[in-house]
Parts: structure tokens; C-alpha cells; sequence
């Protein structure tokens, strides 16, 4: 060590208080940074900052008072620091190192892919479930009237028949306990059959599916799939996921642009939602199980939905919110069977 | 002993380029590990991922021989963080829960903006330092809702008519106020040039727009007339064709004629800032800044986010690069401001016990 310690590294030494470059000559003697030549300074080596390694940054000295040593070569610095046992953080040597690199980047996605699957659902599952109903219900509180505004008339179905089907529904019971309060509303839609579930209780349904559907228990299995939904907490579930998603793609791309992060954001948010529907179907067969009606009427739902989807061409399924008709088919009769 | 020490000499004005030496690979080792690491700590290490890029940019970036360095603490910049985090969450939360609050919070949000902006200048320029020099920012926080709340209200109240001088009274703020050691930056570029580059790319973008609209409708309806007037499927199908071709021909052109206002524009601030006696150059072009962005943005989608470290240091070195401080006389005159001016500077530096927003 005595040999090591002897090396000399020439630099320039600014002293904090002028830009003025010193030339001087680094040494390191009984643990303390010496300086000579156009400055003198000697400093305990305790109390000196060594800038992190890098491979085309020059490395330099900080000291307390900020005044600062650029060495002329790194190679020279290298040595003496590798001379007095510097040792970089676990970091640096990690950040240095290829190999270190390949492993953290299979860790990375390895994280992010488990994080996606399986610890987002499972944390926003067990969020919603925390989340009181009332707090829930104010989500959507407004957007029935948007949508009464836009897309909505008021329904044509004789008073009689949605009364009927109301009270057939009421009737039913939930597959498990506790299903939350809902109002049904019938609806004259502008644009096709259709049902769905809002946060704020209300399950919607168009008389397009009503007169698409005419089988009542196919009309009941499709309520069921919707009641589904707000039991499960599946919007709540989809805003906290949503939001988790968007938050990790501005960490990894938001460098890049607002587009390249948006995009994989959705992409990948509509998985979540092709998976609520799932579970929303399976709750719709529960309920009809329980409640003696056959899994044909689900069935009927489906098939009439296909019918709708060959006629009007469907989206693939990577790019849909719903999965594809045939594949709920598929996944019906395995249960039928 | 090289020309950059020989201050005893007064020199002519010579030219110091400034120089970085990151590199895309180096780079990427870093931002590698850091993602990770901030990704399991849920984004709490994301205050010293900053601090280690901007070590690791600081460090690459080189000017007359010596490099920059940077002094941002970490815990500094999560307070700033969590703030930011704290008020953007607001807002989301008020707009779905209770749209007529997110008008409240935005107002809120609004009202604070500068005086956020304000501290984070100070920030920047307070952990930068170059020769053992601070670099520091001056101006008042009453500057700051000026020129980042007032004249941009005056501005949308004339539908955009002062913009430019609005972009003018701001550089000039973020410039004239900010000093290097005891030597003050200084910044004279005339409102009428801004004006004048504004002008040119909103005159390029409805000259375009009038252009590709023309065009588009003429061959449009062209094929339509070259049937006979019949709107059979296979017109239909020609028309859309050249309407997506007009679309897509139309963005490329903005494209071109944004990153031309980039580079026009980074040229005139960077040409009317001074430094103490020396001047600054500025010599991007829009062909290598079109090109810059262009690969970059290809080459991110094609590797799904891999060359974003990359197209960084790309562009980072560009932009530097085409600077060159014209130096006069010497740079190892200036003085760091700690002696005699320490009542001004240390009180905003004690003020300052740290904050970054970095949105």
C-alpha cells in the first residue's frame, strides 16, 4: 500500500470562490487528500465526495466547502482510489456492470408482469371491497342525465311488461349475499341493444335488447350479468387498476411521449375489463342456478349477442372490452356440461 | 499548459463548444437499474434516480475543459414530488367523485403554479455548478405569477394575440434572473422576433392546411367525377384512401414545421443570452432536429420503450452541442456568491431548504 499511496494524480482545483482553474497535484498521505502546486490544501479523507463512476464521465473530488478537484486523466484517479479501497455503492457497480443490467431488466418485467396479473387485481379487488357503497354510488352520480341527453328516450315498453320483468328480477336471488341496492331503468336507445351496470346502481336496459332477446329469462340472465358487476365492484376495481397502469406507463415511457404511454396503457386495460366480464358472466350463471332457471337462457344471450356481432363485424379480441360471444359460448357449455 | 489557463493573457473572443460525452448504452445501464428499483419501491425511489441522471448528464456535460456537476438532494425532490403527486391526485379524485371541486382544486392548482415553478427554477439553478461556481436564479416570486399567471391570462384573453411576447417576457425572466456566481446572465432578444417566428409558423400551418385541404378535395372529387358521379364502393373506398393520405401527409408537414419552430426558436433565445461579457451560439437546424426526432421515435416503438434512454442522450447531445459560448477574455474571473453578497443570496438559499417539481 505504501507504494499505491504515493501515486501522484495532476488536475485542476477550483476553489469554490473564483472559477480560476489551480494546477495542482493530488497525493493521498496518512488518510487525507493532499494538494499541491497553485493551491495548498490538505482535507481528512473522510470528508471529501467522490462522484459516482462512470465510463466517459470524469470522475472528481467534492469537498465540504464545494470547492473541487477535476483530475486531467481519469485513469490516474482511478488508480489512487482504487489504491485507498474506495468502493462504489451496490448501485454504481450494478449500473456498471452488462450482466447486472440483463438481470435486472428480466426482473423488471418479471415484476411488472406478476404486479399485472396477479398483485394489481388482488390489491384493487380488496380496495373495493374497503370502499364504503355510498362513496362508490357518488361516482357516477350525473351520468344517467348524459347520457338521457345523448343517447337515451324514454322506453316504449308498455308500463305492464317493465313492471313485470322488474318484479321477476326482484324476485331472484343473488348467488351470495350481500348484493348491493339497484334500480332498473329501461331505456329507448339511439344506438342498438344494449345493457350495462352504472356506479351509482342503476342497470340500464334498452327496449333494442328486450325485443332482441324475447325469451324473459334471457332478459333476466342479462340482468343478472349486470348485477354481477356492481356486486363484484368492478368499476371501482377498473378505475384503481386503471389508474395503477397509467401511473406505471408514465414511469417507463413517460419520456417518451403522451402517445406511446397511452397506448399500451389501454391496450392493457382492456384485458382487466375482458376479465370482469368474465366474472360477471359466471355470477349471471350462479344467480340462474340458484334461482332453478336453466344456463340455456344465458346461453340464448350469447348467441343472440354472436348473431349481432356477424352481422356488424366485431372488433379482434385483443382490442375489445368484451371477449368474443363464441368464446362465452365456449365457456358456457363447459359448465353446462 | 492549455489555453484554458492562461487567464494573465487577455485573449480575443474564442469559441468554447460544449461537449457531452453521455452515451446512449452508458445510459441505458443506468436507467435500467433505476426503473427497477423505482418500480419496487413504488416510485419513492424515483427522488434518487433523478439525482444519479442528473449526476451522470451534469458530469458528461463539458464546456472550456471543466464539467458541470449537480447537487440536488433526493429527499428534496420526493417533497416536490409528493406535492405534485398530492395535487394532481386531488384534482383526479374531485373530477370523479365531484366534478364542480375539480374546478375549485384546478383553481387552486392554478394559484399556486407559480410560485411551485418559482421554487423549482431556484432549484435547478441553485444545485448546478460548474468550476466549484453555484449557478443561482434571483428573480421574485412576484415575477413569477407575473410572467406565469398574469400575462398568460392577458394572453388567453386576446385569444393568443400576445403569446409571443408572453414566450419573450418569460425567457427573458428565466434569463435575465438567473447568474452564475456573481455574474449575471443577461437577454435581449426583441419581442419582434418572436413575433416574426410565431408568425411564420402559423402562416406555414394555414398555408398548409389550406394546401392539403385543396388538394385532398380536389381529388376527391376528381374520382368522384371520373365515374360518372356514382358513389359505387369502389369510389367510396378511392376517396377514403386519398383522404387518410391527406390526413397523414398533413401531420407529416406539422410535424416538419414544429421542429423547424423548435430549432428557429431555440437559435434566437440561445443567440441573445449573454453571460457577463461572453455570448452564447446557438446553431440547431430543423433538417438534424427532424431527423433526431423521426429516428428516435421509430426506433423507441420498434424496440417497445428499450431505446428511450438512447433517443435521450440523442437529443440531449444535439441540443447541447450546437452551443458554443463565444468566450471574452477569460472565465476564471467569476466570483461564487458567497462573500460580500451573502444577504440577498442567503436568505433565498435558506429559504430554498429545498424543493423540486418536476411535473
Amino acid at each position: 500500500m505504501q507504494g499505491d499511496a504515493q501515486r501522484e494524480v495532476p488536475g485542476r482545483y477550483y476553489d469554490g470562490i473564483t472559477s480560476r482553474a489551480h494546477r495542482v497535484v493530488l497525493r493521498v498521505e496518512n488518510g487525507e487528500a493532499c494538494l499541491a502546486g497553485e493551491a495548498e490544501r490538505r482535507v481528512p479523507l473522510a470528508q471529501v465526495r467522490v462522484s459516482e463512476r462512470t465510463a466517459h464521465a470524469p470522475r472528481k473530488l467534492t469537498f465540504a466547502d464545494e470547492a473541487c478537484f477535476e483530475p486531467d486523466q481519469r485513469a490516474a484517479l482511478e488508480a489512487l482510489l482504487h489504491a485507498t479501497g474506495h468502493r462504489d455503492s451496490a448501485v454504481v457497480r450494478m449500473q456498471q456492470s452488462w450482466r447486472a443490467v440483463v438481470i435486472a431488466l428480466g426482473t423488471l418485467l418479471l415484476v411488472l408482469a406478476v404486479g399485472y396479473l396477479y398483485v394489481l387485481p388482488a390489491g384493487a379487488k380488496l380496495a373495493a371491497r374497503l370502499l364504503p357503497v355510498s362513496v362508490e354510488r357518488q361516482l357516477g352520480q350525473g351520468l344517467l342525465g348524459v347520457l338521457d341527453r345523448r343517447v337515451f328516450d324514454a322506453s316504449k315498453l308498455p308500463a305492464a311488461r317493465r313492471a313485470a320483468l322488474a318484479q321477476a328480477f326482484a324476485r331472484m336471488a343473488p348467488p351470495r349475499d350481500g348484493a348491493p341496492p339497484y334500480q332498473l331503468v329501461f331505456r329507448h336507445s339511439r344506438i342498438g341493444p344494449n345493457a350495462f351496470a352504472l356506479p351509482s346502481g342503476d342497470i340500464v336496459l334498452t327496449d333494442q335488447l328486450v325485443e332482441l332477446l324475447r325469451d324473459d329469462h334471457a332478459i333476466l340472465a342479462t340482468l343478472a350479468h349486470e348485477l354481477g358487476h356492481l356486486h363484484e365492484r368492478h368499476l371501482t376495481r377498473r378505475l384503481i387498476q386503471g389508474s395503477v397502469v397509467a401511473a406505471a406507463g408514465t414511469v417507463l415511457f413517460g419520456d417518451a411521449s403522451a402517445l406511446v404511454a397511452g397506448l399500451p396503457a389501454l391496450a392493457l386495460d382492456l384485458r382487466y375489463s375482458r376479465e370482469a366480464e368474465q366474472e360477471a358472466d359466471d355470477y349471471a350463471a350462479a344467480m340462474l342456478r340458484r334461482n332453478g332457471i336453466g344456463l340455456v337462457h344465458l346461453e340464448r344471450l350469447f348467441t343472440a349477442l354472436q348473431e349481432l356481432e356477424d352481422e356488424l363485424g366485431a372488433p379482434p379480441p385483443y382490442l375489445s372490452s368484451h371477449p368474443p360471444s363464441a368464446e362465452r359460448l365456449a365457456r358456457l357449455r363447459q359448465q353446462l356440461d | 499548459m492549455s489555453a484554458v489557463f492562461e487567464s494573465a493573457v487577455p485573449a480575443l473572443a474564442r469559441e468554447e463548444r460544449i461537449e457531452f460525452t453521455a452515451t446512449g448504452g452508458e445510459y441505458f445501464r443506468i436507467w435500467i437499474v433505476n426503473l427497477l428499483l423505482t418500480i419496487v419501491t413504488l416510485g419513492v425511489y424515483s427522488a434518487w434516480a433523478k439525482v444519479r441522471r442528473n449526476q451522470y448528464f451534469y458530469a458528461s456535460t463539458r464546456l472550456a475543459g471543466s464539467t458541470f456537476e449537480y447537487h440536488g438532494k433526493p429527499l428534496a425532490i420526493l417533497r416536490g414530488r409528493v406535492v405534485g403527486v398530492i395535487l394532481l391526485g386531488a384534482y383526479q379524485a374531485a373530477l370523479r367523485y365531484h366534478p364542480p371541486t375539480a374546478g375549485i382544486v384546478l383553481l387552486l392548482i392554478a394559484g399556486v403554479m407559480p410560485w411551485l415553478v418559482w421554487k423549482s427554477l431556484q432549484f435547478a439553478l441553485h444545485n448546478s455548478s460548474y468550476r466549484g461556481v453555484r449557478f443561482g436564479f434571483r428573480g421574485s416570486w412576484k415575477g413569477a405569477y407575473l410572467y406565469y399567471l398574469g400575462l398568460p391570462l392577458l394572453a388567453g384573453l386576446t385569444l393568443g394575440l400576445l403569446y409571443p411576447l408572453v414566450h419573450q417576457r418569460i425567457k427573458r425572466f428565466q434569463h435575465a434572473e438567473s447568474r452564475y456566481g456573481t455574474t449575471h446572465f443577461a437577454f435581449d432578444a426583441p419581442v419582434g422576433q418572436f413575433y416574426k417566428v410565431y408568425g411564420i409558423l402559423v402562416g406555414l400551418l394555414v398555408l398548409g392546411g389550406g394546401v392539403a385541404f385543396g388538394v385532398v378535395a380536389g381529388l376527391a372529387g376528381g374520382v368522384a367525377a371520373l365515374n360518372g358521379g356514382t358513389a359505387d364502393i369502389a369510389v367510396r373506398a378511392g376517396q377514403v384512401l386519398i383522404v387518410f393520405a391527406g390526413v397523414l401527409g398533413w401531420y407529416a408537414f406539422t410535424l416538419c414545421v414544429v421542429w423547424a419552430f423548435m430549432a428557429i426558436l431555440q437559435n434566437l433565445i440561445w443567440n441573445h443570452t449573454q453571460l457577463g461579457p461572453h455570448r452564447f451560439r446557438s446553431t440547431m437546424t430543423w433538417p438534424r432536429l427532424a431527423g433526431l426526432y423521426i429516428t428516435n421515435t421509430l426506433a423507441i416503438v420498434c424496440t417497445l420503450g428499450l431505446f428511450i434512454p438512447f433517443a435521450q442522450v440523442r437529443a440531449l447531445k444535439y441540443r447541447l452541442e450546437s452551443t458554443t459560448l463565444v468566450v471574452a477574455g477569460s472565465l476564471d474571473d467569476v466570483v461564487a456568491a458567497k462573500g460580500g453578497d451573502v444577504n440577498a443570496v442567503g436568505e433565498s438559499v435558506a429559504d430554498l431548504a429545498g424543493f423540486d417539481l418536476a411535473l
